[in-house]
């Protein structure tokens, strides 16, 4: 019986328009957009590479006492992710690159800044195409299901059979599943194929592995809202009432709560831009320099103010050896506090924007449309993951230039109470060329996987809960 | 009286909706195989209730509807195996075919070994034309999707027929036909429960009739009984008469 059910299903559906309809629409927009996509992808890979080339090339011009002058600023670039081909996410957002300098760092520009109001709105990407077409057609799919048989009379043809309600409901549930299903996963595999054939890097490392995960995720996104269409079409009595809900839903969904969300979170936890911080590192880094070359004048006055001339180039002299160990202390001290106050400001952005990273996905994680956009974004190495990771991997970057470069120079700077200033420089040789690459360590699929929970269980939640709720009135809906 | 055992049977049957309606009120009916009983009543006079009941599309407020001997409420899926059902405006799948829509139903009805031949002879059986056979049933005329209709309740081959008002809407050729095909079943031994505005025709076809008023059977006359009676004048008395007294 429940196949039957099942392929009269698929029958009646591959016999309507509308699926020549979806399965054009599916097969035209979903390989179009990922070939312009990579297209896309494949000129940001050419300008990466010749943007890390011509600053490597100026770092190997560099010379110590570019160092010393303290003018050397160093430019560590992210490369695009390969699998932006399915979601753009936070690429065009993210800063291009990370300017290094001596006072810490800034991010550079992005992609998002050249492009037009049209483009920032909205990519043509996979999951917008997943998200936004093909979630409505997947509703309007699913409008009739119940309430067009009750509409034609079809329901209380099928049911004066021996045929269980609950098989009613699955077979027309899995088999206009199916129909949608299909359509789609041709169009996927066409647009893969289309991917290959242009040279898209994705059967690298655990590449495959995602793309699998991207489909099976768009699959269960996609049956999500077929199952909440189900529900819709359960409890109303006509295809019509059906659709408006559908579409308010829809709406609701898709468009509202995703927005809102982000603002909403916004709003109750106000994050600082990072130039904002990064300016007020600088400005902290640079008052705690003064701070040291003040004492350092001061303790230096203080030492050799009533010393015979010359005594403070004798490295034999009590005072010149006192001197060392005041300048080596007040110097430590100086790095310490530093780091300290510099850590705090870190620490301080980094736990508001995590506040309102939370809140916006508690919010946004009641819909599905949102925790499909979040889980797949990670998995694409284009979500907030890879923003953290980008983070991490910038403030790693910092120290390890710290060590190798800019901790090398030296520079002594004093103030003394009568108001002049003296400038010292001590350098130690540095090999410009072998200083280390910028790089991120992507996210590991365990890593995605764990900080998705939130997003898998509310898509878990629109796969079951529509479904129990459909089950639940179509078992105890009066038949008349 | 009839020997047999009743194919359809009610029994103190009720149903009252959740608006407080009474649509049926403590029916009695037995039907016996080779019957045909039609329900004669204004609209909302419980007919088609009772037929709803039946088929356990609505559970009973009271009382109990039987189909050969089988508790609907308690075993409907066995029950259902034994009744046909066709409906005033047949319902079928318009982008089916004729057989692809006997075919659906045929399955459903249990019957999953079926030829191609096997459906034609059906629809021959019903007078079909044979060039709708394979044709869409978007464009059947409401005659043609009723004789399709008879066709899923013949390929089910079910001792029990139910049927809600069949010939509304049909022309006097379609309803002749139609009629024939009922007296054909009726002789292969079928019980069958027909609701019906139309006077003429369920004294034609009827082996009894009965009229109800706000959901009670207030009359029931035999074929025999009728012979003497003027049943449309028994109706406009009844429809006429004061409201019952609850």
């Amino acid at each position: 019986m429940w196949t039957t059910i099942v392929k009269k299903e698929l029958l009646e559906n591959i016999l309507s328009y509308r699926f020549t309809l979806f399965g054009l629409i599916a097969l035209i927009l979903i390989p179009t957009g990922m070939y312009v996509n990579q297209m896309d992808y494949a000129k940001r890979v050419r300008d990466y590479e010749e943007q890390v080339r011509l600053a490597a090339e100026s770092v190997s011009s560099l010379k110590i006492q570019d160092v010393m002058a303290g003018t050397v600023a160093i430019k560590g670039f992210r490369r695009p992710a390969p699998l932006s081909v399915y979601t753009r996410g936070l690429e065009g957002a993210l800063p291009l690159y990370y300017e290094f300098t001596q006072d810490g760092f800034q991010p550079g520009e992005s992609l998002s800044g050249e492009e037009s109001i049209l483009s920032v709105q909205g990519k043509v990407d996979f999951v917008f195409l997943v998200q936004m077409v093909l979630s409505l057609i997947g509703l309007l799919f699913a409008s009739d299901v119940i309430a067009g048989e009750k509409e034609a009379g079809t329901l209380r043809a099928m049911l004066s059979n021996r045929l269980p309600r609950d098989a009613v409901l699955t077979g027309k549930v899995v088999g206009g599943y199916v129909a949608l299903w299909v359509p789609f996963s041709v169009a996927f595999l066409t647009a893969l194929l289309l991917l290959i054939l242009s040279g898209a890097p994705v059967f690298g490392g655990d590449t495959p592995a995602r793309i699998l995960i991207v489909f099976l995720a768009a699959s269960a996104f996609l049956l999500a809202y077929f199952t909440l269409g189900t529900m819709i079409s359960t409890s109303s009595a006509k295809t019509r009432t059906a659709l408006v809900t559908i579409l308010l839903v829809w709406a609701f969904f898709q468009l509202l709560i995703p927005r809102v969300s982000d603002m909403l979170a916004g709003l109750v936890h106000p994050v600082r831009t990072e130039t904002q911080v990064s300016l007020e590192r600088s400005l902290l880094a640079g008052s705690l320099a003064l701070e040291t070359a003040r004492e350092l004048g001061r303790q230096y006055d203080l030492i050799f103010g009533s010393a015979p001339r010359g005594t403070a180039d004798n490295l034999e002299s009590p005072e010149r050896k006192k001197w060392d160990a005041v300048k080596a202390e007040i110097e430590e001290r100086g790095k310490e506090q530093r780091a300290r106050q510099l850590g705090a400001i870190d620490e301080t952005y980094r736990q508001q924007k995590r506040r309102r990273q939370n809140l916006a996905v508690g919010l946004s994680i009641v819909s599905p449309s949102a925790a499909f956009a979040r889980f797949v974004s990670d998995v694409c190495g284009t979500g907030e993951l890879e923003r953290a990771k980008y983070a991490e991997a910038v403030l790693a970057h910092s120290r390890v230039l710290d060590g190798a470069l800019f901790s090398k120079v030296k520079r002594t700077l004093m103030i003394h109470p009568s108001g002049h200033t003296s400038l010292g420089f001590s350098a130690l040789p540095v090999d410009f060329k072998a200083l280390p690459q910028f790089t991120i360590t992507p996210a590991s699929l365990a890593d995605i996987f764990k900080a998705n929970w939130l997003s898998l269980l509310s898509l878990a939640f629109w796969l079951v809960a529509p479904f129990a709720v459909a089950y639940m009135q179509f078992i105890k809906y009066d038949v008349r | 009286m009839n020997d047999q055992q009743p194919i359809l049977k009610a029994e103190d049957l009720s149903k009252r909706y959740e608006d407080g309606i009474l649509a049926v009120d403590h029916l009695n009916l037995n039907i016996y195989p080779g019957e045909v009983y039609c329900l004669l009543g204004a609209n909302g006079a419980g007919k088609t209730t009772t037929i709803n009941l039946f088929l356990n599309f609505i559970p009973p407020t009271t009382g109990t509807c039987f189909i050969k001997g089988i508790d609907v409420n308690r075993d409907p899926l066995e029950a259902k195996k034994h009744v046909a059902f066709v409906s005033e405006n047949v319902m079928l799948y318009g982008n089916f075919t004729a057989r692809q829509n006997l075919d659906f139903f045929a399955k459903l009805g249990g019957k999953a070994d079926l030829t191609k031949e096997d459906y034609y002879q059906v629809m021959r059986r019903v007078s079909l034309q044979e060039k709708a056979f394979d044709q869409r049933v978007k464009n059947f005329s409401k005659g043609m999707r009723q004789k399709l209709g008879i066709s899923i309740a013949i390929i089910k081959d079910a001792p029990a027929i139910l049927l809600d008002e069949p010939t509304s809407g049909l022309d006097p050729k379609a309803a002749t036909e139609f009629l024939e095909i009922m007296a054909e079943l009726k002789d292969e031994g079928k019980a069958i429960l027909m609701s019906t505005h139309d006077i003429f025709r369920a004294k034609e076809i009827g082996n009894r009739v009965g009229i109800m008023k706000e959901g009670r059977l207030v009359m029931e006359r035999t074929r025999e009984e009728l012979q003497y009676e003027d049943l449309v004048k028994i109706y406009i008395d009844y429809m006429k008469s004061e409201p019952l007294a609850v």
